[in-house]
């Protein structure tokens, strides 16, 4: 790849528990290019989530490297780390973690409003979004007004709405019934084909078969790295790729 | 340019954010916020309400300073506001009479109007009407130059009256108005009034001259001194209101000494046996008075505040822990940690705003409960409503910023996924 997107070498995360050092990732490396789509598949405790808060700067590694956008992450102050959230990722998350007091546009308008974007201007793009996830007609809902997977499509609208040059969603369908889940990960498949960079996280490995490419983690380590289908077939300890 | 305006336009949109979450957060929560608010509130009302009174007090008496005649010296055995001490030698002295009044009158060279003032309390009655405990003031013309005031309808007391000792009167607004109920004003004049059953001729009237700390200086008859001292009598010591130009009030006082001293035949080896009383006395005594009630406002004040503070600090605690997740949420969509903090620091200054302006609200109608209750007065000034709306959301702001501290140092990931 020539130029990736996301470059991770030797990223490692330690956190210190009643004394013990627990390795929650312990030394991952790779590289993903703008407009992949790419599953990050492992069971739960595999470090999965510890990989996604570190992709999603929120989080920050004990050693290794990370750059994103050609930029290196690790050593940014915090108001920096808060900036390139803003600009550069847009998350969709398990619990949709809306606003709930705010209406489907105020809260697709809340990246924009960190990046101080007059109001104006604020409005149309947030409208355009949404009416872009089929949530035209429901701008002004509450959240408790609709239902999960439209509640879903509001934070895929708040996601994109910034224009990110990566969307990372944290099992998106966990909270959804089976239909609901097909509608949006269609949805994904729709903004994969119109050249967006998808990093998804997620248990199910009938999901990640779908994705052209998945890693597969455990107990901190990528154990697989390769076609989406092959590794969610792929048992843990061997690598698709080596 | 263009960063500044974004960051103006950034800065503005996250406090507008703040104080909207605080309104609905507000309205969310009706019960929680009004007993969130209610030491504010209390506060606020307190402060405001004692500061209405005391703002209401200034203005009527500064009125009433500028009718009283402010560069006059009023001399008699008494001396003012001494409260107890001396009282006993006081009463013993000599009485001012109209020895006194002649010498003054002859012979100072400063004063620009002598006149004096003999008085007593007495029932004055009309017909059937009778008003009790009405002060008599036994004068002369130069009264008005001494003491202020306007004659309304008719005339003043003339020098006329005073040489031949007729029984006219002039009779202050509120005495008019009582006796001579239902009528015109004018038709008061050339009536018969009787003061402790001696008929007078109402020759005047006073116009208005209000209250002053609670004096009320229109339940008034004034009458020729010399009639005063004849059929009314009086063991009473006579007051000598002397007035003289701006700036020499000091020389008047030694002249005045000079004058009594003589008059009274005070050896020289003995202290003045009388005083001589200035307007400003009661301006000081004013003073204290008020001082003291600003020291009690604002220690009550204080003191309310810092328990509204305390709930306004632990609501927004709650706030804070509630809202862990949205917070996280916030944080992961971009905003910084300072971010953060303005938004909880506009909500908390909002919630006590908003708690101030109900404050000062119900203040100022305590303010004019009061004044229409008892003889003080209240004043609504735009500095008080300012007053309690901004140290409100300074207490909001105060004690809103270590809640709001906690809040923008979470830890992103941990409140995401704080449950």
């Amino acid at each position: 790849m020539a130029d990736p997107l996301i470059e991770i070498r030797d990223l490692a995360r330690h956190y210190v528990v009643g004394g013990e050092i627990v390795r929650a990732l312990d030394g991952v490396s790779f590289a993903i290019g703008r407009g992949e789509w790419v599953a990050i598949v492992g069971q739960s405790g595999s470090g999965k989530s510890t990989l996604m808060n570190l992709v999603g700067c929120l989080d920050t590694p004990t050693s290794g490297s990370y750059r994103l956008a050609g930029a290196d992450v690790q050593g940014l102050p915090d108001d920096a780390l808060a900036d390139l959230r803003n600009r550069e990722i847009g998350f969709v998350f398990q619990t949709f973690q809306l606003l709930p007091r705010a209406s489907a546009v105020a809260n697709v308008e809340l990246p924009l409003v960190y990046r101080g974007i007059p109001r104006r201007e604020r409005r149309a793009r947030a409208e355009s979004a949404l009416g872009a996830v089929g949530l035209a007609n429901r701008m002004h809902h509450r959240p408790n007004e609709l239902s999960g997977g439209q509640r879903q499509r509001v934070a895929i609208a708040r996601a994109l709405v910034g224009e990110p040059s990566l969307l990372l969603a944290d099992e998106p369908t966990g909270n959804l019934d089976s239909t609901t889940g097909e509608e949006i990960i269609g949805l994904f498949e729709d903004l994969h084909r119109r050249g967006h960079t998808i990093l998804l996280v997620t248990h199910e490995p009938r999901l990640a078969a779908r994705c052209p490419r998945a890693i597969r983690l455990s107990d901190g380590r990528v154990v697989g790295d390769g076609p989406g289908a092959d590794v969610a077939a792929l048992g843990t300890g061997r690598t698709a790729r080596a | 340019m263009k960063a500044l305006r974004r960051r103006f336009v950034r800065a503005t949109a996250e406090i507008a954010e703040g104080a909207r979450i605080a309104v609905s957060a507000l309205v969310g929560a009706r019960l929680r916020s009004f007993l969130t608010t209610l030491g504010i509130v209390i506060g606020v009302m307190t402060v405001i309400a004692i500061v209405a009174i005391i703002q209401g007090l200034d203005r009527s008496f500064q009125a009433q300073m500028a009718n009283l005649g402010a560069h006059t010296l009023y001399a008699n055995k008494w001396k003012w506001f001494t409260g107890s001490d001396g009282w006993w030698e006081m009463r013993n002295r000599k009485n001012f009479g109209i020895a006194e009044l002649r010498a003054v009158e002859e012979e100072s060279t400063l004063a620009t109007a002598v006149a004096p003032m003999a008085g007593q309390r007495a029932l004055v009655s009309r017909l059937d009407r009778e008003i009790e405990n009405v002060q008599v003031i036994g004068t002369s013309p130069r009264y008005l130059d001494t003491n202020g005031g306007t004659v309304a309808q008719g005339r003043f007391l003339s020098d006329p009256d005073v040489e031949l000792s007729r029984n006219t009167a002039v009779i202050g607004a509120d005495v008019a108005q009582r006796l001579f109920e239902g009528m015109r004003p004018e038709e008061a004049i050339g009536r018969k009034v009787l003061v402790r059953g001696v008929p007078f001729t109402v020759v005047g009237t006073m116009a208005r001259r209000g209250r002053m700390l609670g004096m009320d200086l229109d339940v008034n008859v004034l009458v020729p001194y010399t009639t005063l001292l004849r059929d009314l009598g009086s063991r009473r010591s006579m007051t000598i209101a002397v007035a003289t130009e701006p700036g020499k009030m000091e020389a008047l006082e030694d002249e005045l000494t000079g004058i009594l001293r003589r008059v009274r035949r005070v050896p020289p080896e003995k202290k003045d046996d009388f005083a001589l009383n200035r307007q400003d006395q009661v301006l000081r005594l004013y003073g204290q008075l008020t001082g003291a009630l600003y020291g009690v406002a604002v220690g009550v004040g204080l003191i309310t505040l810092v328990v509204g503070g305390i709930g306004i600090m632990n609501i927004m605690l709650v706030s804070v822990t509630e809202r862990t997740r949205e917070i996280g949420v916030r944080r992961a969509l971009g905003a910084r940690r300072r971010t953060i903090l303005l938004q909880f620091l506009v909500e908390s200054s909002v919630v006590a705003a908003l708690g101030g302006a109900v404050g000062t609200f119900l203040g100022l109608g305590v303010a004019q409960i009061v004044a229409a209750v008892t003889p003080l007065a209240a004043a609504v000034t735009p500095s008080a409503v300012a007053l309690g709306l901004g140290f409100s959301a300074g207490v909001g702001l105060l004690f809103g910023s270590w809640p709001a501290w906690r809040a923008a140092r979470l830890d992103p990931v941990e409140a995401l996924r704080y449950e």
